[in-house]
């Protein structure tokens, strides 16, 4: 009896397994072939088919994922129920959807590969799912892998990272800006660097410290404690985006004469139109011109 | 024996510190120096120590030497009185750098290179006090230089040395001072600091920065910082203009106020500047934070200070090609002058106009400046017009159409008649269009009648005025 219940299961098992992938692969399948083919408007027709396919089967994550990266504005006419589904919100919705099915796969394919694309909508909605992810989804799962883009031998990763860092971290800046200062730290000097840009793009004011005392490490006493100059100019111009507080910070670096980075302070500076910056500049321009000086010993 | 392992142990730890410090205190000049920054290495590709604080009394303070200044050589003279110090001076110059100068009696300093390290510099000398040139070989820098010659008699040898960082400002400040009783240091201006600074003084709109930067346009030699000084002070004349609107933002006490409220020209003007956002359908004018915002509580006194006098005095100075010879520099006075429209710079615009050598551009720059100032400025175009050149009197005739009046216009009218130039004419026929009143209108109708006969280009023009003045009407 058991035996027999059991192969009634697996029967019923597998007859749902064929139907499953029949349907699936049908819209799904047409869809990745127009893709690859060199036919007339194929992605439009994809998009189309990827459609059926979710009809199908909502929870399909490759037909959602698939939506959202080929979907666009372009194949329908303005303020049509079609266009409104195609905005990036939408798309990074579907991305998301992907996401929520199968959360360690489309992770990585959202910020290994997705960020990557050339089309900057295609970015954007990824952004907006990874946003998603981290609203609603596996919060460490993603910060585990947006470290492990940031922390990458590769630089389009590096950037790719910082960029959905900033942008998390604009509105959560509580969780994200101690992420980043940390990161401060890597031995790579580019994983710094996209810190050092996303620590700007945020605007935290928690920030200034580490940054400043990033810049002040140009004069310290071993060499192995200097942060490299590229790294440090950033952090200037870090700080001028973060504005407010920093300001005393930039007019500081405005007088360290033993460095180019006062020119990039007062770049900084110019742009945040703060009073606080005048006198300082005042004083610079009352500094001595190249001259020729003679000290008399007395020996 | 465990004491002397532990002295060991730190006297090689105090060395260590040493050795990797970033300060140095030179004892001979009584200055403490600062290593540089690696950034200023890899940008500009500059070296050198930077004093970091001079003591009260020393050596360096009574030379007038300032913290902040970048060392980037020091300079050391050898005195030759004998074949010996001769020989000695070459090579301690030579080394390093294979470079030194050569001072010969009543002569310019020479410079004197070799290729590479070990070559022979190429001169013999004789006798001590005086030291005279008795040689000089064949194939050596020294044979390639015109200038010395057999018998010349040696003063001494300079050698400049360029500073790499704080070890070689020690050894090469030890080197001289033990045989001189002075040393020499150049230093170098950071490139670009000056430039930034003035620049981003035009951009924060701040009424101390005028003086500094009539200052840097009147006694600066460098040109760059000129221009850009003149630059800033045309921005900063520009944003004092705007200070009524910002005023209006100032009284309320806000950030936002209707459009419609506000001046349109002034608002269009500090659109273009970046101040403010002007949003037409909701009817609002927003101050751009954070600049616009900043500038609201600056306006007031900017305004007071660009118009206080000093600038006008100067930008007339500075219009003329004899005092500025800069023509980016010229420009931007006279653009300070069109927005500040003097009575005062009618004089000195007119000059500019009639300036046959000037270059166009700015004659006519000049013209549109007297036509900012209106009426009273009618006499000094008249004047123009009658005795200068073609150019100014067409860039004088457009600029009384401009200004209007009856003093203009009746002059233009009765330039018209006597005119025999077909471009001028044609100026004149645009100028008194431009004042179109009646007077005007029935004016260019009797050269009509004239230029009947003619088919000339001036009577096509007249049929295009009138049809352009009556087709609204129809």
């Amino acid at each position: 009896m058991k035996r027999y219940i059991t192969g009634v299961f697996l029967l019923v098992g597998i007859a749902f397994l064929i139907v499953g992938c029949g349907n699936q692969n049908e819209h799904l399948a047409k869809g990745k072939e127009l893709i690859k083919s060199d036919k007339r408007r194929k992605e439009e027709r994809a998009v189309h088919e990827f459609k059926l396919a979710i009809e199908q089967e909502k929870d399909n994550a490759e037909a959602h994922y698939l939506l959202g990266f080929y979907d666009s504005q372009d194949f329908y006419e303005l303020n049509e129920p079609e266009w409104n589904q195609a905005s990036i919100a939408q798309r990074g919705q579907h991305m998301f959807k992907a996401y929520q099915q199968k959360p360690r796969e489309y992770l990585e394919i959202l910020v290994f590969d997705t960020l990557r694309d050339d089309d900057v909508d295609v970015q954007n909605a990824a952004l907006e799912a990874l946003t998603l992810v981290y609203q609603k989804g596996e919060r460490k799962l993603l910060l585990n892998q947006l470290e492990k883009a940031i922390k990458s031998k590769d630089n389009r990763d590096r950037h790719d990272a910082q960029w959905v860092m900033a942008n998390i971290g604009r509105s959560d800046p509580n969780t994200m800006v101690p992420i980043l200062v940390e990161l401060l730290e890597h031995k790579q000097m580019g994983t710094r660097l996209n810190a050092v840009k996303a620590l700007g793009e945020i605007g935290s004011e928690e920030a200034i410290p580490v940054l400043a005392a990033l810049i002040d490490s140009g004069s310290a006493r071993r060499v192995r404690d200097r942060e490299v100059a590229e790294v440090r100019q950033l952090a200037v111009a870090a700080l001028g985006k973060i504005g407010g507080k920093a300001v005393p910070e930039l007019v500081k670096i405005t007088q360290n004469k033993g460095s180019s980075l006062r020119v990039d302070a007062i770049r900084a500076l110019s742009s945040l139109g703060d009073e606080k910056a005048v006198q300082p500049l005042l004083d610079a321009l009352n500094e001595k011109s190249s001259r020729e000086i003679v000290v008399e010993l007395g020996n | 024996m465990h004491k002397k392992i532990l002295l060991i142990f730190i006297y090689v730890g105090v060395l260590l510190t040493l050795g990797c410090d970033n300060v140095y205190y030179d004892e001979r000049l009584h200055i403490e120096v600062k290593r540089l920054d690696s950034d200023l290495e890899n940008r500009w590709s500059t070296s050198g120590v930077v004093v970091n604080s001079i003591a009260v009394n020393g050596a360096a303070e009574k030379a007038d030497l300032s913290t902040g200044e970048l060392i980037s050589y020091v300079i050391g003279e050898y005195p030759i009185y004998s074949s010996a110090d001769f020989s000695r001076a070459v090579k301690k110059a030579m080394d390093d750098d294979n470079n030194m100068l050569l001072y010969l009696k009543n002569k310019q300093p020479l410079r004197i290179a070799t290729r590479k390290s070990g070559d022979k510099v190429g001169i013999v000398v004789e006798g001590d006090d005086p030291v005279r040139i008795k040689n000089i070989i064949a194939g050596t820098p020294a044979a390639n230089s015109k200038n010395i010659q057999i018998g010349d008699i040696v003063e001494k040898i300079v050698d400049e040395r360029k500073i790499q960082g704080l070890k070689d400002y020690q050894k090469t400040i030890d080197e001289f001072a033990t045989q001189n009783a002075s040393v020499t240091l150049r230093t170098t201006e950071l490139i670009g600091v000056k430039i930034a600074a003035v620049t981003a003084l035009g951009n924060l709109g701040d009424a101390r920065a005028v003086d500094a930067l009539i200052d840097i346009l009147k006694n600066n030699r460098d040109l760059a910082l000129r221009k850009a000084a003149a630059r800033s002070l045309e921005r900063l004349v520009a944003l004092s203009e705007l200070s009524d609107l910002f005023q209006h933002f100032q009284q309320e006490n806000v950030n936002q106020l209707p459009a419609d409220m506000l001046d349109r020209s002034q608002l269009e003007s500090a659109e273009i500047l970046g101040l403010l956002l002007v949003d037409r359908t909701a009817n609002t004018a927003t101050l751009e934070a954070p600049f616009g915002i900043q500038f609201r509580h600056r306006s007031e006194a900017l305004h007071q200070k660009v118009n206080e006098g000093k600038l006008v005095e100067l930008t007339e100075q500075y219009i003329q090609k004899d005092t500025e010879p800069d023509q980016e520099i010229r420009r931007a006075c006279l653009s300070i002058l069109g927005v500040l429209r003097p009575t005062s710079a009618i004089d000195p615009l007119s000059k500019v106009l009639r300036d046959k050598d000037e270059i166009p551009g700015i004659r006519f720059q000049a013209g549109l400046g007297l036509s900012h100032i209106g009426e009273p400025a009618a006499d000094a175009l008249i004047a123009v017009f009658n005795e200068a050149d073609a150019t100014a009197k067409d860039i004088a005739a457009s600029a009384l159409g401009n200004i209007g009046g009856t003093v203009a216009r009746d002059f233009l009218i009765n330039a018209l008649d006597t005119t025999d130039d077909p471009a001028i004419q044609l100026t004149l026929v645009d100028a008194i269009a431009k004042i179109g009143d009646e007077s005007s209108l029935s004016a260019l109708d009797r050269q009509r009648q004239r230029f009947q006969e003619d088919d000339s280009a001036i009577r096509i023009f007249i049929d295009e005025v009138f049809s352009r003045i009556r087709t609204p009407q129809e």
